[in-house]
């Protein structure tokens, strides 16, 4: 009896007393859009409009001196019929191939050294603030650096000398080819060192320890569980160092002697010379192959599911 | 036995530290050894030092008669479930389990339908049918226990170590899982030496116990020998179930600070009297009376104010006071008797059996 009248009474006393819950409309559902604009507004501005603005203009058309809104397809066609022009795009995909196969071959085992066999974290941190050092001076002297211990007179050539390892100095390493990927990837070579170690320091040595329990040797351990872990940040330095490489002209003048003409240099060149539609078509299919290479990237790992 | 675990004066030492010093035992094969010892005792680094990820800085470990020290970890053919599980976060269940046997630099399975058949019997055997597919991530905690136990009994060790193996499981589970673990076991007739901070875990699981306190075995008995004649007091203090009073011996005597409790005739003794000589008595094995009730001869009794009780459904915790602020806790099984009513900061008389106390004197 007293359960029914207090089953009967306790609902509507609820409902006299308690308002309904009212939704939560307040100022922060605008909170999100106030965090992002400033960046949406920098990018468009800065990024996208420029990015639409060099497409158009890579259309109008181009005299010696002056260049005119109408819309043509002439820098087009003289960039695909040139040989100078296509062979600075293999040159340019060649280059960038060599250093990302140089930066991860030298940046996976330093970082797999700082990452996931130093176990010390404030020796980890040191010894990747170590690989920053060479960004402390300007990229000007990083590049020109190279001269003297790549040059006939330079450091190399007089250590394999005295060395007798060699009569005369090795001409083909400054001012070559060789020597562009050789500055490239020593510049380049921490932008794969980072993400991959910072992977690697993520992997619970617990995980490593369980394998080598379960009787894997080494190199096992290493192709199936520490490769497969840190491949999110061999995606991530793969990406910076392409974007980087595939747009660089300054290693590739100062260490070629201006012999080496990446995409870069023909922009540079362009620009130089007044050039702007052309200059503009350079620009698209640099940008075209940049976006081709990151997502194909993107593509090997699920880096939202990763990171 | 072929199978027995023989650690002979296992040292190690960090620093300052000594985690192991001088462990000597004997571990049986075809076992339930569990482990027991607070945070700190050195009982991870044991295992540690007998899965190989640690080398002893003295001392040998034997399986079966060879020698393990100086072996490779993953040589040893012993197995270790992880606290945490560890498990390979980018490999399904199945490939989870399935990793040691194709993976193991000795024996390896190579034919995919042998690894499969292998699988599927230790997916069955730990109760995981139907998830093999999964992700690691897309199972629940207990599951991943699972996996873990399974990845590591596939290679068929003779010995598994698990550390603290259901320290992550909520406690429903943990009990359930106890029961598992020892099926399984059973089933499979190897050791395992299973690490706990838990007394209630180790006792019910292990068929013998291992005491381990700062570094050196404490005690290593059956778990009612454990329970009801702990051989120190620091032994009963991890078992949470003794209220330890220190004092010294005084003829027929325990002469404590708070009161003298007489010595029966049948009073276990322990030997650890030079290192802290106790009195100790099992929380249950006291009873509540008023204040003024009579003692009787062959009873210990000491007087004490009554504070708080704690009601966990088939049992009762009554926490009293003594003169001098030490708390007594009485533990009361409702099964065979109800509930008191106690008035707070009201004084009773707590009395036991003096035949029932251990004493270390």
């Amino acid at each position: 009896m007293e359960h029914t009248i207090t089953a009967g009474t306790a609902p509507s006393l609820t409902a006299e007393t308690a308002p309904p819950a009212r939704p939560r409309v307040s100022r922060r559902s605008l909170v999100p859009y106030v965090l992002i604009a400033p960046g949406v507004i920098w990018m468009l501005v800065f990024l996208v409009l420029p990015i639409l603005m060099m497409v158009y203009v890579s259309f109008w058309t181009q005299t010696t001196f002056a260049i005119k809104p109408i819309l043509t397809t002439r820098s087009w066609v003289n960039f695909f019929s040139s040989t100078t022009y296509v062979a600075s795009l293999w040159t340019t995909l060649r280059i960038w191939l060599i250093v990302l196969a140089a930066t991860l071959v030298v940046g996976y085992p330093t970082a797999l050294f700082v990452g996931l066999f130093v176990r010390n974290k404030t020796l980890s941190t040191v010894l990747l603030v170590l690989c920053v050092i060479p960004f402390w001076t300007s990229f000007l002297i990083r590049v020109v650096a190279w001269r003297p211990m790549l040059g006939e007179q330079g450091a190399i050539n007089i250590i394999l000398r005295s060395l007798h390892l060699i009569q005369h100095p090795i001409s083909a390493l400054l001012y070559t080819e060789l020597s562009v990927v050789i500055g490239m990837t020593q510049i380049y070579c921490v932008f794969m060192v980072g993400p991959i170690a910072f992977m690697l320091s993520r992997i619970d040595p617990n995980i490593i320890e369980a394998a080598r329990d379960l009787g894997a040797g080494f190199w096992r351990i290493f192709a199936r569980i520490i490769l497969p872990l840190s491949m999110p940040g061999v995606v991530v330095g793969a990406i910076f160092v392409s974007v980087m490489v595939l747009g660089e002209f300054a290693t590739s003048a100062a260490l070629s002697g201006r012999k080496v003409n990446m995409l870069g240099n023909i922009i540079l060149t362009q620009v130089g010379s007044l050039k702007w539609a052309f200059a503009a078509v350079v620009g698209v299919v640099l940008t075209i192959v940049m976006g081709i290479v990151v997502s194909l990237f993107l593509r090997i790992v699920d880096l939202r599911r990763e990171l | 036995m072929a199978d027995d675990l023989v650690l002979d004066g296992v040292t190690k030492r960090y620093g300052a530290l000594t985690p192991l010093d001088r462990i000597s035992v004997t571990i049986p094969g075809n076992t339930y050894v569990s482990l027991l010892g607070p945070s700190g005792s050195g009982k991870t680094v044991l295992l540690r030092v007998i899965a190989g990820f640690e080398a002893p800085d003295a001392g040998s470990v034997r399986l079966g008669g060879r020698r393990l020290d100086g072996m490779a970890a993953h040589l040893r053919g012993i197995g270790f479930v992880f606290q945490n599980y560890a498990l390979f976060p980018h490999l399904s269940v199945r490939d989870n389990i399935g990793f040691g046997l194709a993976s193991r630099a000795v024996e390896p399975v190579r034919d995919p339908a042998a690894l499969r058949r292998r699988v599927d019997a230790m997916i069955a055997l730990v109760g995981l049918e139907g998830l093999g597919e999964r992700g690691v991530h897309q199972i629940s905690g207990g599951q991943r226990q699972r996996v873990a136990l399974a990845r590591t009994l596939v290679t068929e060790p003779r010995l598994v170590l698990l550390d603290e193996p259901l320290g992550a499981l909520d406690a429903n589970l943990r009990t359930r899982m106890r029961g598992e673990l020892r099926r399984i076991r059973e089933q499979l007739g190897v050791t395992f030496l299973h690490v706990t901070g838990s007394d209630t875990e180790a006792l019910a699981i292990g068929d013998q116990v291992i005491v381990l306190d700062r570094g050196t075995i404490a005690q290593h008995d059956l778990p009612d020998t454990v329970y009801n004649r702990p051989n120190s007091a620091q032994v009963a203090r991890f078992l949470n179930c003794y209220n330890i009073f220190p004092g010294r011996r005084d003829g027929a005597r325990f002469v404590s600070e708070i009161a003298a409790f007489p010595l029966a005739e049948s009073v276990a003794r322990g030997d650890g009297a030079g290192r802290e000589p106790a009195y100790c008595i099992r929380q249950d094995l006291i009873e509540i009376r008023a204040a003024d009730a009579p003692v009787a001869s062959g009873e210990a009794a000491l007087p004490a104010e009554f504070i708080a009780s704690e009601y966990s459904g088939a049992s009762i915790a009554y926490f009293f006071r003594t003169a001098r602020g030490e708390t007594v806790e009485v533990e009361a099984h409702l099964s065979h008797r109800r509930p008191v009513e106690l008035e707070p900061q009201r004084r009773y008389t707590l009395a036991w059996d003096a035949g029932r106390a251990v004493v270390f004197a």
